[in-house]
């Protein structure tokens, strides 16, 4: 444990993200005890600038406040993020490890199925998902994992036909040992590092879509994101910039910390690495 | 020694911290005379690579000099400029390794691999440094040179490219060839051509030749002199003749008598009842890809067999011989196309997943590899018990009897909460061993299983094969490229060439007197056979 927290912490880049992350998932979970009032409450003139009293953050054109505002917002896109990317990754792991253990007529099919989304333009069949099933924090997890779960499959079945002629899984169907204690016992243990590195990018991803969709006017309508915060402040972007350059802001740290520290997880996991 | 080639002189090299030990080579020093072939030998972890690396200053990153001199044409190597290291490596010092194929080019033809190394050290056109090349390859005694020059690495076998690798490294004619374990990868028949040749090119060009091996067979068949080491030491050198005829250091003569003899070969046992007949056995690779028709490969063709209790059958041949095929179809880890495997008075080949359950239980395996056949993410313990529980035994219980049949192997029943990096390639190849008695099987597939392992680890496992196949009256199946190891445990051998069975019966009978061509050609390969006393059996 010491040992793959010495990799994980090798690069400074993984340093920053991992503090900045910390700090946003701390803001996110401590939003109602900082600010009480919710996002939604206007609480002064609308576009005062950032350092006004009372208004850390500034506020927007209705006079909410922007601060309470990009606190709440991290709470939606983390939710949005890792639930999403935890539906997408159950899903493409189940699929993938099924097609890459088998092989042959099921691997086809599968993966089929796999490119057929793969090939689909990801944002547009999103947008339809989501209006056809009305915009809710529900539809849109649904809909960002539908999108993302082919990534997962990919790798996965690359690394179960990789292991599945490892002479420890054939020692294991000589032992008599069912196909599914043989996937889930023997097989995905060993295939759990690329996994990892690869979800917690697509939490980053996901937090994007997520954004682009509440800009599009397409995010839950009794909730607050980053992107509908933008999406809300365009017509002021001119004359305040913070209304939209601190919501972007946001976005840009919480996904650079997550890919920064889907580096530092591929080095700490990655055994080949691990070598030199 | 006055006037040689190269000397190394009280040569350390430091490893990384958390290293097992600090230093891969400990004052080591060694002369390598002109025209002459010294052998350093030893098991692996000896230093004796890291040593042969100095000798090149291709040492990897984290491992360094820490003192000693390496002396070649009155200068000290190791105090060499880069640059006049580089002009030297190719030119005056060459190297031959282990694995021909990792170390050619893939995606370059094997004519612009040796021209590329002649032209970066000398002033000529491609068209004669291909000429050249063609005459190299010519002396490496491959046919069809023309096309050669023009063929891809994998197009080649083994032997091709390690001839390929030879005249790479020979093209400018150097005065050293370090050759780090240049057979290893190689069949036994291919081994003896590239020994003989080159030991015939070392006598034509006068050269002198560093060649590391872990074999004692090899050293008697190629070494001028021989030095053997052991962590990081040089415990034992002088002439091949002394050192095989005399050793006085006793890790030497471990070594020696730990390599496999013939003359150990031991008697059938008799009336043992068939427990398991296979009947004309035939499986069939498809291959070929989008462009190219399907090709039928046939891996196995009508091999049949019959092994009792109590009884080891030794199938022995070359890599591509079907002899590993014909045990996964024989478990079922692959499905033959043709033919019968009677096990208990029915035919398992064509069988049900469901019926055949049972009967695989009492039909073990134990693979190559120790350390790709254990899960490094398992405990001992629970692979150990993996087996009985798949067939619904209690942990408690199976744990109970996973801890004698670990101590029946050799092995502290404290192992089980440890992870299989923890243990060294015997050890690992005890707790394969540990799992697969755990079912009680009554017949134990063993692939290669000792092909990986240090000759005086080899000799300790395959006394314990022996031991645990007396005590629990099992039928062994003991595949193995190598002639030495199936002298020493089997009761019968089968001889396998391209998927048919060239030549069966007692091990004795066909090791004395072999009445199949090719069986004598896989016998007469064996490395050392005449100093190392296979003649004297004979």
């Amino acid at each position: 444990m010491r040992e793959f927290a010495r990799r994980f912490f090798a690069r400074p880049a993984t340093v920053a993200g991992f503090a900045v992350f910390t700090l946003i998932l701390l803001v996110a979970l401590a939003a109602p005890l900082l600010f009480a009032h919710g996002p939604f409450s206007i609480v002064g003139m609308p576009l005062r600038p950032p350092g006004s009293p009372g208004l850390l953050a500034g506020s927007d054109v209705l006079g909410r406040d922007m601060a309470a505002g990009l606190a709440y917002g991290a709470r939606i896109s983390l939710l949005v993020g890792v639930t999403s990317t935890l539906c997408a990754a159950g899903v493409g792991v189940l699929l993938g490890a099924v097609a890459g253990y088998y092989g042959g007529v099921i691997d086809d099919l599968l993966m089929r199925i796999t490119e057929f989304f793969q090939i689909i333009p990801s944002f547009v069949l999103l947008m339809v998902l989501v209006s056809f099933l009305e915009p809710s924090l529900g539809s849109i997890v649904l809909g960002i994992a539908m999108i993302s779960w082919p990534q997962v499959a990919r790798v996965v079945r690359g690394e179960f036909r990789a292991l599945r002629n490892r002479e420890f899984v054939e020692a294991a169907r000589t032992l008599g040992e069912s196909d599914a204690r043989i996937i889930f016992t023997q097989i995905l243990p060993n295939a759990l590092p690329p996994i990892i590195v690869i979800s917690s990018m697509m939490v980053g991803s996901a937090i994007l879509t997520e954004s682009a969709l509440s800009f599009l006017d397409l995010g839950d309508p009794n909730l607050l994101s980053w992107g509908s915060m933008i999406a809300g402040s365009r017509s002021a972007m001119w004359v305040a910039w913070w209304t939209t350059v601190l919501p972007g802001l946001a976005i840009m740290a919480t996904v650079l910390s997550l890919n920064f520290m889907g580096d530092g997880l591929n080095d700490a996991l990655n055994p080949r690495r691990r070598e030199r | 020694m006055a006037g040689a080639l190269v000397s190394i002189r009280d040569l350390t090299i430091a490893l990384p911290p958390g290293a097992e030990r600090a230093n891969a080579a400990e004052h080591v020093s060694l002369d390598i005379g002109h025209n002459e072939i010294v052998c350093i030998v030893g098991e692996s972890g000896s230093g004796k690579s890291l040593t042969a690396h100095a000798v090149m200053g291709l040492l990897p990153r984290g491992v360094a000099v820490t003192g000693g001199s390496i002396t070649f044409q009155d200068k000290d190597l190791l105090r060499l400029p880069p640059e006049g290291m580089r002009r030297r490596r190719g030119r005056d010092l060459a190297m031959i390794f282990q694995d021909p194929m990792a170390a050619l080019n893939p995606v370059m033809p094997i004519g612009r691999q040796i021209t590329e190394q002649i032209r970066a050290h000398r002033p000529v056109s491609e068209a004669v440094a291909m000429d050249a090349a063609a005459a190299l390859l010519g002396q490496m005694g491959l046919a069809d040179v023309a096309g050669l020059l023009r063929a891809f690495p994998f197009q080649l076998s083994g032997g091709q490219r390690q001839r390929v690798m030879i005249a790479m490294a020979l093209s400018l004619s150097p005065s050293l060839l370090i050759a780090d374990e240049p057979t290893t990868a190689l069949d036994v028949t291919t081994q003896a051509q590239i020994l003989r040749l080159l030991k015939t090119i070392q006598a034509e060009r006068e050269m002198s030749v560093l060649f590391i091996t872990h074999d004692f067979g090899v050293v008697a068949d190629i070494a001028d002199r021989v030095a053997v080491m052991r962590q990081g030491r040089i415990v034992e050198s002088g002439t091949t003749a002394e050192v095989l005829g005399n050793p006085t250091d006793p890790y030497t003569r471990a070594l020696i008598d730990a390599v496999p003899r013939l003359r150990h070969a031991p008697p059938v046992p008799s009336g043992a009842a068939p427990l398991l007949t296979v009947s004309g056995l035939g499986k069939n690779f498809r291959r070929g890809g989008l462009f190219s028709r399907d090709k039928q490969i046939a891996a196995l063709d009508g091999v049949s067999l019959s092994i009792g209790r109590g009884e080891t059958l030794g199938i022995v041949g070359e890599s591509g011989s079907g002899k590993s095929t014909l045990a996964r179809c024989i478990i079922r880890l692959l499905d033959p196309d043709a033919g019968a495997v009677l096990f208990d008075g029915a035919d398992i080949a064509h069988m049900k997943p469901r019926a055949l359950r049972p009967r695989r239980r009492r039909m073990q395996m134990v693979f190559q590899d120790p350390f790709s056949s254990l899960n490094p993410r398992q405990t001992v313990g629970n692979i150990v018990t993996a087996g009985p529980r798949a067939y619904g035994e209690g942990g408690a219980a199976s744990r109970a009897r996973a801890a004698d049949i670990l101590a029946l192997v050799g092995l502290d029943p404290a192992a089980m909460r440890r992870f299989p990096h923890e243990f060294s390639g015997g050890q690992r190849q005890r707790i394969a061993l540990a799992r697969a008695l755990m079912l009680k099987p009554d017949i134990l597939i063993a692939d290669e299983p000792v092909s990986a392992l240090d000759v005086t680890v080899q000799a300790q496992v395959l006394k314990l094969l022996d031991d645990v196949r007396r005590q629990m009256n099992l039928a062994m199946l003991f595949i193995t490229h190598d002639m030495r190891v199936a002298a020493q445990v089997c009761h019968r051998v089968m001889v396998m060439r391209a998927g048919r069975v060239v030549e069966s019966g007692p091990t004795s009978e066909v090791f004395a007197a072999p009445s199949d061509p090719y069986t004598r050609e896989l016998l007469a390969a064996i490395p050392g056979r005449d100093r190392l006393g296979f003649a004297a059996a004979n």
